[in-house]
Formats: C-alpha cells, sequence, structure tokens
C-alpha cells in the first residue's frame, strides 16, 4: 500500500508514509512503510495519535482499485517464475514454486531473484517459500526466515513455528481474541495440547489450519491462469528493445513451439505469448485458431495480425524485453489428411477460409467475425444470434450436413409467404434491423388501421402497399405485461419498404397506439 | 475523323490501358469468368458481371441504402451459388449503425444461406479495405462485400488495391458505398463496374379487401454508370441514362426483368400470374 503511494505521489524515501482509511468510525493507519514502522506507528493506530506522536508522518489514502491492479500486475510479472500465480486475497501472492526452484539456483536463490526483481520496482516484500501455502503465508508474515527446508517434522518444525503468535494460522480476529483470552498466544501452545478440546472449543477450523502450517494437508491453489499444455521460452542476456526484434525471436519460439507440437502430433488452437519486461511490466498476447495449427509460420502471422490490429499498439518492449514465452494454452490432436483427391481439393478451400477468419479474428477480435445463426424464437430482435466464425465452424459444417442442401431453418421462416401465394417470393422479413426501433409519425384513417403516410427520419412517405397485421405477442411467460406488437410490411411510393409495427393492442392494452420502424427490406 | 477511325481509336487506348494494368487483353479465360444477371444487363456489361473484378454500387438517395445492400447480396447470392463457398459480408460499425444491421432471418428469406456467411465488423473504412484486400486475396469466398461509410480513405490507390486483390483471388469485390448517395458519377476509383442503385415499386399483388396491394417481391431500378469492358469483348458500355428495372427472385437466387416496370392492373386470381421475361 505504501508503496503504490510512494509511486503515486513521488515522496521523499526517507520520510515515514501510512496510508489511511476509515475503519470502526474513525480515521487508521491500515498500512505503513518500514520508516514508519520504525518510528513505532503501527497498523490500527487512529490518524489522529499517528499525527500527535509523529507530525512529519506523510498520510495517503487508501485506493482498494489501484491497489489491487498494482498487485494483478505484480502477479503478471511474477509469471515469470511460474506460470501458476493466484492473488491471495488484498495484499498477497501465491506462486506454486514446485519443479522450479532448481532454474534459479535453488530455493534460496529464487526468492533472492524475487525479491531483488520486485526492489528494482520500488516494491518491498516479505516472503516466504515453504511446503504448503498456509506456511508459506506465516512464513512471510511473521517471521524472519524466509525458505522452511523441505520435509520440516518435529523439533525442526516446532523452532521454526512454535514462537509464531496465533494469528499467524490466519484466522479471524475474534476467534485469537477469544485464544489469547484462554492463554493461547502462539503457535506452540495450540500444537503442544490435545486436539480434541481445542477443535470443540474454537472450531475445526484451527485444527485443520495447524494441519496445513505443518505440511500434512497440502493446500492447492486457485491459479489466475491455468497451466499450458505446451510452453517455450527464451531469456535475452541483453534486453532485445525494438518491435522487430521481437517478431524475430517470436518466430524463433514459434519454431520451438511448432517442434514440441510436432512431436505430440499435436496442433495449436489457442495461443498465448507473454512478454516481460526489465522493469517488471508483463504483456499477455492471446490467439485463437479456427483449426488446429502446427506451423511455425501461420503461428506467427497470427500475432503479427493481432498486433497490426489496431486495437492495441505494436509490442511495447519499454526498457527491454529480457524474457518471452510462447505457450499453447489448448492443443488438439490433428487429424490426419484424407487421400482422396477430390477431398484434399474440398478441404483446401474450407482451409483457406479458415486461415482467413484466424486472421481477421486476431487482427479485429473474434466479436466482430461471426456466422449468424437462427433461434426459434418470437420477437424478431430474438430470431438470430452471431457465433464467433473461429469457433462456430464445425458446428455449421455439422448442420449443412445434416439439411443436405444446406439451406438451415429456412423452412420456417419462409412459410408465412408461402400461404399467400405460390408465386410470391417476397420475404417477410426485412434485410435490417435497427437495434432500436426508431419511432415514427403516423397518419392513418381509423385509429387501429394500417397507416396511410408515416414521417421516418424527416422524410414523409406515402405508403402505396401495405401487408399486414402479424402479430407477435411478447413472451408473456417471462415478461408479463410487455404490450403485443402488429407488424406491418409497408412500401412506398417510391418502393422502399419498411418493417413498421404498432405497440399494444388499441383498445385493449393502449388507446393511443405508438408506431415504430423496426427494419427495412432490400 | 470519320466515326470508324474514332471507334478504333478508342479500342487502341482500351489496349494502351490494359497493356498498363499489366493485363494483356480481355482474355478468352476472362470473358467466361463473367456472372450473367438478365439479358439486357448482360448485354452492356459485355456478357455478365465479371467474376473476378472490383464492382461499386452506389444509393440513389440516401433512403436507397438497403436497397444498395440487397443487390449487393443478391449479387453475392448468385456468385455463391454458382460457385458453392462461402461468401464474407463485411461493414463498417457506422454503416450499422445507421443503416441498421444485418439480420439474419432476413438475409434467409432473401434467399441467402446463412451457414455459408461470414460477417466481419469493421472498425473504420482504413481496416474494412484491409480485410476485404486479404478476404480476396485468400481465394477462398466466393464474394466479399463491403459496405463502407466514411470514403475518405477510398480513393483510386485504394481502389486499385481492391481491384488487384481480386484478380488475385479470383473472387469479386462488391463495395457498397452507403453514403454516396447521389455522387456515384462523382468519384473517381479503379472500379470495373459501378451501379447506382434505387428502390423500385414492387409488382403489387391484389390484396383481398381490394384496398392498397400488397408488397411483392424486392425490385430495384439499377443504372449502370460505369462499366470497363475489355477491348476484345461485346459490350454496350456505360449508359447513365438507362435504367434497368430488376425483379430479385429470391427462391430462384435470380433476376428478372418485368415485361412492364409497374403493374397496370392487377392480375386475375382465376388465372397464372403474367409470364416473366
Amino acid at each position: 500500500m505504501t508503496d503504490r503511494a510512494r509511486r503515486a505521489h513521488e515522496i521523499d524515501l526517507r520520510a515515514p508514509v501510512a496510508v489511511v482509511a476509515t475503519v470502526k468510525n474513525a480515521r487508521r493507519l491500515v498500512g505503513v512503510d518500514a520508516n514508519a514502522a520504525r518510528l513505532g506507528l503501527g497498523v490500527g493506530l487512529t490518524l489522529v495519535d499517528a499525527q500527535a506522536r509523529q507530525p512529519s508522518l506523510v498520510v495517503c489514502d487508501a485506493e482498494p482499485e489501484a491497489e489491487a491492479r498494482l498487485l494483478t500486475r505484480v502477479a503478471d510479472a511474477c509469471a515469470r517464475f511460474t506460470p501458476l500465480t493466484a492473488l491471495d486475497g488484498r495484499d498477497g501472492l501465491m506462486l506454486d514454486v514446485s519443479g522450479v526452484a532448481h532454474l534459479f539456483g535453488g530455493e534460496e536463490g529464487l526468492v533472492a531473484e524475487v525479491e531483488a526483481r520486485l526492489a528494482r520496482q520500488r516494491l518491498t516484500v516479505a516472503l516466504g517459500l515453504a511446503d504448503s501455502p498456509r506456511a508459506a503465508w506465516a512464513l512471510a508474515r511473521f517471521s524472519h526466515r524466509r525458505v522452511a527446508p523441505a520435509g520440516l517434522a518435529g523439533k525442526d518444525f516446532a523452532r521454526l513455528y512454535h514462537d509464531m503468535p496465533a494469528a499467524a494460522l490466519g484466522l479471524d480476529v475474534e476467534i485469537c481474541a477469544d485464544m489469547a483470552r484462554a492463554g493461547l498466544r502462539r503457535i506452540g501452545d495450540l500444537a503442544l495440547r490435545p486436539r480434541a478440546p481445542i477443535a470443540a472449543r474454537f472450531g475445526a477450523d484451527v485444527i485443520a489450519r495447524l494441519d496445513a502450517l505443518a505440511g500434512e494437508e497440502r493446500g492447492a491453489i486457485s491459479p489466475r491462469f491455468s497451466a499450458p499444455e505446451l510452453s517455450v521460452e527464451r531469456r535475452f542476456a541483453s534486453p532485445i528493445a525494438t518491435g522487430e526484434a521481437a517478431f524475430v525471436a517470436l518466430a524463433r519460439l514459434a519454431d520451438d513451439l511448432a517442434a514440441l507440437l510436432e512431436r505430440h502430433g499435436k496442433g495449436a488452437r489457442r495461443l498465448e505469448l507473454m512478454l516481460f519486461r526489465v522493469d517488471g511490466g508483463a504483456r499477455r498476447l492471446q490467439v485463437g485458431a479456427g483449426r488446429p495449427l502446427a506451423e511455425a509460420k501461420a503461428m506467427a502471422r497470427l500475432f503479427a495480425e493481432r498486433l497490426a490490429g489496431g486495437a492495441e499498439e505494436e509490442i511495447d518492449t519499454g526498457f527491454g524485453v529480457d524474457l518471452m514465452r510462447l505457450s499453447c494454452l489448448v492443443a488438439e490432436r490433428i487429424a490426419p489428411a484424407q487421400g482422396e483427391w477430390e477431398r484434399l481439393e474440398e478441404s483446401a478451400g474450407a482451409r483457406a477460409l479458415a486461415d482467413l477468419v484466424d486472421r481477421l479474428s486476431a487482427r479485429l477480435g473474434t466479436r466482430r467475425v461471426t456466422r449468424l445463426e437462427l433461434v426459434a424464437a418470437h420477437l424478431p430482435e430474438q430470431a438470430f444470434a452471431a457465433a464467433p466464425a473461429a469457433l462456430g465452424e464445425a458446428r455449421a459444417a455439422g448442420r449443412r450436413n445434416r439439411h443436405g442442401e444446406g439451406r438451415s431453418g429456412q423452412s420456417w421462416i419462409a412459410s408465412p409467404s408461402a400461404r399467400n401465394d405460390e408465386a410470391c417470393d417476397a420475404p417477410t422479413r426485412p434485410l435490417r434491423l435497427f437495434e432500436r426501433p426508431e419511432p415514427i409519425e403516423t397518419l392513418a384513417e381509423v385509429p387501429d388501421g394500417p397507416p396511410l403516410r408515416f414521417r421516418w427520419r424527416r422524410v414523409l412517405h406515402e405508403v402505396a402497399a401495405i401487408e399486414g397485421p402479424e402479430r407477435i405477442a411478447a413472451p408473456w411467460w417471462r415478461r408479463p405485461g410487455a404490450p403485443t406488437r402488429d407488424y406491418f410490411r409497408a412500401e412506398d411510393a417510391l418502393g422502399r419498404r419498411f418493417w413498421l409495427y404498432r405497440e399494444g393492442l388499441y383498445g385493449r392494452e393502449t388507446t393511443q397506439a405508438k408506431w415504430f420502424v423496426h427494419g427495412v427490406f432490400g | 475523323m470519320s466515326p470508324g477511325d474514332r471507334a478504333e481509336g478508342v479500342a487502341r487506348l482500351r489496349c494502351a490501358v490494359a497493356a498498363i494494368e499489366g493485363r494483356r487483353a480481355a482474355t478468352p479465360a476472362r470473358a467466361a469468368g463473367r456472372l450473367p444477371l438478365t439479358g439486357a444487363l448482360d448485354r452492356a456489361l459485355g456478357g455478365g458481371l465479371a467474376a473476378d473484378g472490383l464492382h461499386e454500387i452506389a444509393p440513389a438517395s440516401p433512403a436507397d441504402g438497403s436497397a444498395a445492400m440487397g443487390f449487393a447480396l443478391a449479387l453475392a447470392a448468385r456468385f455463391m451459388a454458382v460457385r458453392g463457398r462461402t461468401a464474407i459480408v463485411m461493414a463498417e460499425d457506422f454503416a450499422l449503425a445507421e443503416l441498421g444491421a444485418l439480420y439474419g432471418p432476413g438475409l434467409a428469406a432473401f434467399g441467402l444461406d446463412l451457414s455459408r456467411l461470414v460477417f466481419v465488423r469493421a472498425p473504420d473504412a482504413p481496416a474494412l479495405f484491409q480485410a476485404m484486400e486479404d478476404a480476396l486475396k485468400s481465394g477462398a469466398p466466393a464474394a466479399v462485400i463491403g459496405e463502407a461509410w466514411r470514403l475518405k480513405s477510398y480513393d483510386l490507390a485504394a481502389s486499385r488495391r481492391l481491384l488487384l486483390a481480386a484478380r488475385a483471388g479470383g473472387a469479386p469485390a462488391l463495395l457498397t458505398a452507403a453514403s454516396a448517395y447521389g455522387a456515384a458519377e462523382a468519384f473517381s476509383s479503379a472500379a470495373e463496374t459501378r451501379f447506382e442503385i434505387a428502390a423500385a415499386p414492387s409488382a403489387h399483388l391484389a390484396s383481398a379487401g381490394g384496398g392498397r396491394g400488397l408488397p411483392g417481391a424486392p425490385a430495384f431500378a439499377v443504372r449502370l454508370v460505369k462499366a470497363r469492358i475489355g477491348a476484345g469483348s461485346v459490350g454496350q458500355g456505360a449508359d447513365p441514362t438507362r435504367i434497368f428495372r430488376l425483379t430479385w427472385r429470391s427462391e430462384e437466387l435470380s433476376f428478372d426483368e418485368p415485361t412492364l416496370s409497374l403493374p397496370v392492373a392487377a392480375a386475375a386470381d382465376d388465372r397464372p400470374r403474367a409470364t416473366r421475361a
């Protein structure tokens, strides 16, 4: 908290800093930096007291959102050590470093590296590394030792943990106060007593946490991002600072990943590129592919499209990127190609289309590249759904096969016109639909009759031909009381065709019929 | 200078232009890649709409924006039917906000196969042109429709890029200039064809009550403003004064030329409808 305040307000390094918030109807300190702690100020003190003791105290307001943002950024930056990072409450991070430490010269080396990296960003951290998340949590907050050796038991365990206050179990403040009243102030007091009475008096949770601390129960962390299936990375002895160099490195990474994928006989459906900057920033880029990709060039091109998309600027290398990681988040087995020539030809066309859709999706975003599907709904605005084309490919193809001819869902749409006239193929639904129906002024012979003329977007249209009403009631089982709509297809004297509707049944639901243009025909 | 000399001169110039554009002349292969529309329009276009060219479609007035898109979609439906491939419909965000989003059931009723359409929304015109170019070059789609609103960045160079991409991929680019109503003659581009589209009164059907008629199949008033046809091919070329009336048959996926531009009297109920052209 104080680190964020320092970063935000440019405070003198020697000045004591405290962050305050309103707790229990008083302005209290919720965070103090090392300088303030040395002067005897602590969390929980009221602001008035603190200022009386230390007039030179620099006070900043707590900003939970900004603090959460900073914590997330730090978590991203820590992804360089392990893919499994998790936020721990509002003020901590959990890194699952199983099988990682040897890359940094042992556990001590890893802890030193983490601290050095974060110190470079002017962040002060308390670190702990132990067998279980709970033990690491306690170690970081209540001990000067930072690394607990693996498989700690008996005397060693007692030496390390028994002197810690009971709060190191991470229990509620009230339970801690209760235990203190009973004389149970340190972990050792709890650990050496019979378990049953403690569980009976303070809850089974206390015992469970004690076990977790001892590593008897291995808690799992819930990481922000799941570990990728395959991952390749490159470290740069001297950080790369230009976008072109990053692209060259990306191409190499793609080669590595392609080789890895080939060995597994898989292709990547979802890829992630992470760039770690020397100044602690991290950047995540994700692209999806409509078919399993195994070619390095195609992967690199998707990222190039993504970066050229304009939604984001080019790679921001900042002061230099010293680690790049390319991960395959979702991999799929590649189906072996069919032998027949004809099929080959057809699949080449389909592949070209899938590639195109992938590239456009990567550049513009998957929500901008869609396929439309018909939905059996009464309300016109709910009668279709847009699905991302990059994912819907297989589904659409499946349906085409089932219907043979491929005119999916068209039969029920065309049915109202079939009723009128065999030869009339005037579409009954408009080509374009307004997201919000636009109100119009109408003139009709009788209040509930079809309009003779109407004014839309400041232009007067004389109705030359009109068909209707097609009555569409709102889904009363979902939203009772919504007005019924009477739809008309109207054509003006110049041949423009509109889809009008009147809201509310005249005389029953309303006396002032409101008219809208909902769509236009081609 | 006699009229014959002039025609020869024009033909020579056309060859020169074609040579500059890196095209040998109207080769037989290209002449074959034409999509027939209707008799009269085909004669003007020299055998149909080029299947690998850039065609611009502009509405005649602000209210004809959806008619222009309808015409473009009808052309795409014909290309899809002939080639059996997916078409890509792209539009600028602003055009969709202004003219209404494309409506799935309406497209299906218009004769388009939704499972063979991919929709792309582009944030602005340059992104739209870039996406169109990529789609055309890939050679995958049967046709690419692009609806642009802000035409400031659409100049000779941009249209030339689209034309070359269409040639490279062998797919037609149908560019709907939604905001260029009434300005079809005004802008210069490398397009092969430019249409100006207005909605036309449809052949009304008699209503049961004897009042106003019922709207019929979609009809378009098409003005061919520009038609660049190869020197070797036979075509009348563009004649901006002439208006073609076309009716879209969504069941047959074809255009009709009504024998009468406006129905004089309603067809009798007990008789078959007037024969089509």
